[in-house]
């Protein structure tokens, strides 16, 4: 164990929050989902992590497994809502998301 | 007969819910099925109702009457009344006081309330009959004859009730058939109100009736009369009405002596107060005029002959309570006296004939009051009967009098007005001779009912006194018997005055119909026979009525001239007292003669025979000899006072100032509070409240998925806090601290949560331990102070501190330094005054 824990937990929670502030603060569709991807990944290094605290409990490394086709499949899908977007509004600004106003 | 009494065993007497079955039957297949029935039917179902009815009451007043005889000369022991009781079922139970106090729904017929119910379906079938011609062109006829069978229903549930519940269920009915007979030509709002007005002063009576009955349960712990009877002595307490026990009252509030009053007195003046509301007695009379607006056969039927007589029947039915109280007898007589005084003098000035009688009616229901008062309680109820007889019968020709002007006069009041009639009994014979009949009878003329009822009672007020054993007790003075006596004699002179001027206005001199008056024309929207003006119209003149009218006529002028044979003292011709003897045998025990007061029968006599002679003469000197001019003179000559005795003395206007004034006032700030104050302030608050909060969440609407993110963003982090951090509160078993002092202390669990607990200000042990229980031990009211220290996984600590408090039930946790203190200090302040509590002060 040269690598100490807290090196990846640190890392990986740098990863979060700026996917997290850059989901908040960012406008532009693509990068939102780029943000999403990048917190995603961030969960999967904290996992993986804890399992090489842990070797015995494998459940990291397999939840992680589900972390990544949950993101390929959320991914395809949040690609196909920003085009539907696009054909609607001809732009990919968040900011024009908002028929549900009050 | 003895077949009869097989079927119908005294103590079982069926026959009783026959007679209070049938009138309902025909009431509700009057009301319900009534229109489809046509005219005949309706008439025939009521007449056979009430008359089938009459029947039966013959049936068991003959059982009454000769089963007394078989039950004295069998057993030869003294029963105190013949009753004949009929227990229907079991209403209800009060529980609650020292013993159960059961209502049955009982009825009996005893001497007083056997003759009363032969008036009732008597007088009520001829009224039926009258009424199946009066009403025969009214479209609501069907209506007419259900309220008035329903209305003979209640009357008899009234006189016929055991006790004093059942009373008060025919007291209600009979007041609420009165409303809608009154307002039966409900469509006029003068009507209406009368209706209105009839009811709402019955019901402030009404009030005193209850307050009566609950005192009754309450100290008599029964409301059956036999039994209210018998233990009538037990009644005689004092009580202290002001300062109530039990209330605090402000220093300036108490008197230096209590005020006491003796329970009968309390019982009787309240049971008073139902009788001045349903008799029309100073000061709830007022409806009885303005009742005038309902049909005649109403009036004659209840405010002659039964509804009015209710109270005199309250007031004879609980005779053994009144007379233990001189006060309340006083009283009844005193009112009685002052009311019929007061009503014959408004009747001199009234033009309208019914207006006439209501006042009349109110002035003889106080001549009953001052029976009943001076403890003659058989003179009193005489004079109900021949009242019933002689009222009935000048209603009844008063009817047919404005029957026959209504077909000359189309207008109403032109029809009712005395100075449009004159000449009648050229046309109208029949109604003329019994009106004239009945007019000696109110009058007092010598050897008709009236002369026997009246005078009986007259001199009974002169000669009774209502002697006392208990100590203490307000007696009433020497003259006060006499001093009744005297208002009665003025009161009987104005009464025969009044009477014949209404006589010889309507039946003598030549029909004035013939010109309308002014004030009459007043309301004359169509014209059939197109005259306006005082010109002369000519018309048909007025004829007599038919046989269904002029046949109760008849029979009532009959018993009006002769029933006074029943009881004519000075005749010896007692039956109807002794009759009536086992009923009021307990009250007469407190009614004494006074010393030679009998000596004065005679002469009293011949005063009575001079008011007659006085009054009617009176009346035949203004109206026949003189044309009417003394009294035109008189009116000239003090026009004020003519006018405020014609508007009724200004009472009505008085009561809509005073009383009525208030609630209107009271109405009218309640409607600008609802307006102002309810919608404008609280309804316009709230939803002004609601509007805000919405508009302040509304902003977070944007429909931009980031500021939602950042929404859950937020809650995650707050949830996680209140997670992560450290809690320290404990759980006390409180039941187990009470009863035997020990305290224990459950700390909530957490995961991998440390505890460290110390008692007072004593410093926290070293260690945080896994025990999560701490047990200490409380004295009574005992107050400890105790800190919990608890420290979570991540290494954060959070402190708390108790203070439990053994309570004892006694407040004493509340007050910390009480304990050797506050004991000693409070007996020297509760020794002052037993009624009155000053408030402690925290630095004794």
């Amino acid at each position: 164990m040269t690598v100490p824990i807290h090196y990846f937990l640190v890392l990986a929670a740098a990863l979060f929050a700026t996917g997290a502030v850059g989901f908040l603060l960012r406008r532009n569709l693509l990068v939102l989902l780029m943000s999403i991807e990048l917190m995603l990944n961030a969960v999967n290094l904290t996992l993986v992590a804890f399992n090489r605290l842990h070797p015995a409990n494998h459940a990291g490394q397999i939840l992680s497994f589900f972390v990544i086709a949950i993101a390929a499949a959320e991914a395809a899908v949040g690609l196909a809502i920003v085009l539907a977007f696009f054909r609607l509004r001809g732009s990919v600004r968040s900011d024009e998301a908002t028929a549900l106003k009050n | 007969m003895e077949q009869l009494r097989l079927q119908f065993p005294s103590d079982d007497f069926t026959l009783l819910g026959l007679i209070l079955l049938l009138p309902l039957v025909g009431a509700f297949v009057n009301g319900v099925f009534g229109k489809r029935l046509g005219k005949q039917g309706v008439r025939t179902m009521a007449l056979s109702a009430v008359g089938g009815s009459f029947l039966l009451c013959l049936i068991a007043f003959a059982m009454l009457v000769s089963g007394g005889h078989g039950e004295h000369g069998g057993h030869g022991a003294a029963h105190t009344a013949t009753r004949l009781t009929w227990n229907a079922w079991r209403w209800f139970t009060i529980d609650g006081g020292t013993s159960p106090v059961p209502l049955d729904v009982a009825f009996s017929i005893d001497p007083l309330s056997g003759v009363m119910m032969l008036v009732v379906t008597g007088v009520g079938f001829l009224i039926h009959l009258y009424s199946s011609s009066y009403m025969s062109e009214d479209p609501g006829y069907y209506r007419f004859f259900a309220y008035l069978n329903l209305f003979v229903f209640s009357m008899l549930v009234l006189i016929l009730g055991d006790n004093l519940a059942v009373l008060f269920v025919g007291w209600e009915g009979v007041g609420l058939c009165s409303y809608l007979l009154i307002g039966f030509w409900f469509g006029e709002e003068k009507k209406a109100a009368a209706g209105k007005k009839a009811f709402i002063t019955n019901r402030i009576g009404d009030f005193g009736l209850l307050v009566a009955m609950a005192m009754l349960i309450y100290y008599a712990g029964t409301l059956r009369f036999s039994s209210l009877e018998e233990s009538h002595a037990a009644l005689n307490q004092m009580r202290t009405i002001w300062p109530l026990p039990g209330l605090e009252l402000p220093a300036f509030l108490i008197p230096s002596q209590p005020i006491r009053a003796s329970v009968p007195t309390l019982v009787a003046l309240a049971l008073f107060i139902g009788c001045m509301g349903k008799s029309a007695q100073l000061p709830l009379y007022v409806w009885l005029p303005d009742a005038m607006a309902g049909p005649t056969p109403v009036s004659a039927l209840i405010h002659a002959a039964t509804m009015v007589t209710a109270g005199i029947y309250l007031v004879a039915r609980t005779s053994f309570i009144f007379v233990l109280s001189p006060f309340a007898m006083a009283v009844v007589a005193g009112v009685g006296a002052l009311t019929a005084l007061f009503a014959a003098s408004i009747a001199f000035a009234q033009t309208d004939l019914k207006k006439v009688l209501a006042y009349s009616t109110v002035s003889q229901l106080g001549y009953m009051f001052v029976g009943v008062g001076s403890g003659a309680f058989a003179a009193g109820f005489f004079h109900v009967l021949t009242h019933a007889f002689f009222k009935g019968c000048l209603f009844l020709c008063a009817g047919s009098v404005i029957h026959a002007m209504h077909h000359v006069i189309h207008d109403e009041e032109g029809s009712q007005d005395m100075r449009n009639m004159g000449g009648l009994r050229k046309h109208m014979p029949i109604t003329h001779a019994t009106f004239l009949v009945s007019c000696l009878a109110i009058a007092g003329c010598p050897m008709t009912s009236g002369f026997f009822s009246k005078d009986e009672v007259l001199f009974k007020a002169f000669a009774s006194q209502i002697t006392t054993t208990q100590k203490g007790l307000w007696v009433a003075p020497e003259w006060y018997g006499q001093a009744i006596y005297a208002i009665g004699v003025l009161g009987a002179i104005c009464t025969a005055f009044y009477m014949f001027r209404a006589y010889f206005l309507t039946f003598w001199g030549d029909f004035r119909g013939w010109k309308i008056v002014k004030r009459a024309k007043k309301a004359h929207g169509h014209a059939p026979h197109g005259h306006h003006g005082t010109e002369p119209l000519e018309g048909e003149a007025p004829h007599e009525s038919p046989w269904q009218m002029t046949l109760p006529l008849a029979v009532l002028a009959f018993f009006a001239l002769f029933g006074g044979l029943v009881y004519a003292e000075p005749l010896h011709l007692t039956a109807l007292e002794r009759f009536w003897h086992p009923v009021f045998a307990t009250a007469s025990t407190h009614v004494v003669e006074r010393a030679g007061a009998h000596a004065m029968m005679m002469p009293l006599l011949f005063v009575g025979a001079a008011i007659f002679a006085v009054g009617s003469g009176a009346a035949y000197f203004v109206y026949v000899v003189k044309q009417g001019q003394p009294a035109a003179a008189f009116v000239s000559a003090m026009p004020g006072l003519h006018r405020i005795v014609r508007d009724k003395w200004r009472v009505d206007e008085f009561y809509e100032a005073t009383i009525l004034g208030f609630f209107h006032a009271m109405g009218e700030t309640d409607v600008a509070m609802d307006k102002w104050l309810i919608d404008g302030v609280i309804a316009r608050l709230t939803s002004g409240i609601v509007q805000v909060v919405g508009a302040l969440l509304r902003l977070l609407h944007t429909g931009r998925v980031q500021v939602y993110a950042a929404g859950m963003v937020l809650g995650v982090a707050g949830i996680g806090w209140f997670v992560l951090s450290p809690h320290a509160t404990a759980e006390v078993d409180g039941a187990k601290l009470r009863s035997t002092g020990e305290l224990t202390l459950t700390a909530a669990p957490g995961h991998g949560y440390g505890y460290r607990w110390a008692e007072g200000d004593k410093p926290m042990p070293a260690e945080f331990t896994s025990t999560a229980v701490f047990t200490t031990k409380l004295e009574r009211c005992e107050t400890k102070k105790l800190r919990l220290e608890v420290r979570n996984v991540f290494g954060a600590t959070t402190e708390t501190t108790f203070t439990p408090c053994r309570e004892m039930g006694n407040d004493c946790c509340a007050r910390p330094t009480a304990a050797a203190s506050g004991g000693a200090a409070q007996t020297p302040a509760a020794s002052a005054a037993p009624t009155l509590r000053l408030p402690t002060e925290g630095s004794r």
